[in-house]
């Protein structure tokens, strides 16, 4: 696709997202929207959903088993952004937290699709299971009768559309109308160093013939150890490398690899409990040396 | 080099996580309640997460998943005092008016004109629109309950 398609199609796409998603977002001063005007909203809605699915690389048709995943990518992509939009612009937050849930699903398809298979389970059990049941254990516990203003009531809804939409449209742009990073044009070991977007699962075989300081060596060395690879045989860039199995993968490098993260994410665990339990604790605080 | 996992489809998966990541800053400036609020930062969580899980494939190594793994732990950390903060937010205020709270903005930044406005909230007002619940037609007159044998069981 040459540079000025992509600039119309990126441009068109966000621009009628942005209009869509402003229709369907709440007034701002709380005041009931037409019929037509969350249709218009929609429609213009799901056009800039299918501009923006239009500006991803299609996948290959021969193999047919790429041709299903790439399939289940524009699938799970469009559930995600769909079920997205209606999170952030529905009235009710019970159908905002179940529309979330939607995003969540169809991000650990997602994930899926990526060989994640423990965080695709992960994610739907930890965010669709627990968190968005908290959700609405909280909804149901501190809800309004009946609809309230500030959710009928929109913040500033131009601008933030704005905002977010040029954020994105500013994204999608670097990611698919510029070139990327700096490539440099010749190839080669030295220039795969120099490369950003060069997968690093290739650099390490062409760089230890290179590598000559011992420092290099060794940073080479815990950078690309035999655990921190997402491959069986390190065989870089050679035909079929196969996956390890994820979980075990995943275990090994996290308790090889990441010891300290593991340690950090338990001790985070366990000051976020107390830290909700003294928050949530209904009695007032007394000071030392009071008594009740 | 016949990974499957080119750097076409690494670019599909960042666009991807990048409209995820404005449709959640969307919802978090735009939306009003408390609890679409933290869904909203939520759904940016769950962008970054999906970059990072290409990046990590794409580069072949588990960084990406394991960062993944330290955001859930974040996310649910993070879930749980929201829900502590919220709930004792909406035992002061009887509100989830994130509006309600511009006493603590920062010094020198003037208050929104919506202060005014969610100070007097006063929910329901029916309108006709899309926007009003449905309601049953009024009941008539009671009629007879006839005593059922298996309503006589229960007492």
């Amino acid at each position: 696709m040459t540079d000025d398609a992509t600039f119309t199609l990126a441009t068109l796409g966000v621009l009628s997202g942005a209009i869509g998603t402003y229709l369907l977002l709440p007034h701002r001063r709380g005041r009931a929207k037409a019929r037509t005007l969350y249709v218009a909203g929609g429609l213009f809605a799901a056009l800039g959903l299918l501009g923006f699915l239009l500006l991803l690389t299609p996948p290959a048709l021969s193999p047919l088993g790429e041709l299903v995943s790439g399939a289940f990518f524009y699938v799970f992509a469009a559930g995600a952004l769909g079920c997205g939009v209606m999170t952030v612009t529905s009235r009710n937050p019970v159908y905002s937290a179940l529309w979330f849930a939607g995003t969540v699903i169809a991000t650990a398809g997602l994930f899926l699709l990526a060989d994640a298979q423990f965080l695709a389970a992960g994610t739907v059990i930890v965010y669709a299971g627990a968190i968005v049941v908290t959700f609405l254990f909280v909804i149901m516990l501190a809800q309004m009768e009946g609809k309230a203003v500030y959710d009928r009531a929109a913040r500033t809804p131009g601008r933030a559309v704005f905002t977010s939409f040029l954020l994105l449209w500013s994204l999608a742009y670097c990611l698919v109308g510029l070139s990327g990073s700096y490539r440099p044009d010749a190839a080669g070991p030295e220039a795969a160093a120099e490369d950003r977007l060069h997968p690093g699962r290739e650099l390490g075989p062409h760089f230890f013939q290179e590598a000559t300081g011992a420092g290099v060596r060794v940073v080479l060395d815990k950078a690309l150890r035999p655990t921190s690879s997402l491959f069986a045989e390190d065989r870089g860039d050679s035909d079929a490398a196969i996956l390890k199995p994820n979980v075990a993968g995943l275990g090994e490098a996290l308790y090889a690899d990441h010891l300290v993260t593991v340690e950090l994410a338990g001790s985070l665990l366990f000051a976020a409990l107390i830290a909700a339990v003294l928050i949530a604790d209904p009695r007032p605080t007394r000071k030392r040396g009071e008594t009740a | 080099m016949t990974d499957p996992f080119s750097i076409d489809l690494l670019t599909n998966y960042l666009l991807v996580g990048a409209a995820l990541f404005a449709l959640g800053m969307l919802g978090f400036v735009s939306r009003r309640n408390l609890i679409v609020m933290f869904l909203s930062a939520e759904m940016m969580l769950q962008g970054v997460g999906l970059s990072l899980v290409a990046f990590g494939r794409f580069h072949g190594n588990w960084t990406g998943q394991v960062f993944t793994i330290v955001i859930l732990t974040v996310a649910a950390c993070e879930a749980s005092i929201a829900m502590a903060l919220i709930v004792v937010l909406y035992n002061r205020k009887e509100s989830l008016d994130v509006t309600l709270w511009q006493e603590v903005r920062e010094e020198g930044v003037g208050p929104t004109d919506l202060v005014d406005e969610a100070t007097q909230a006063a929910p329901l007002e029916h309108e006709d629109g899309i926007e009003t619940y449905p309601t049953l037609t009024p009941a008539g007159l009671e009629p007879a309950h006839p005593i059922q044998p298996w309503t006589e069981r229960r007492r």
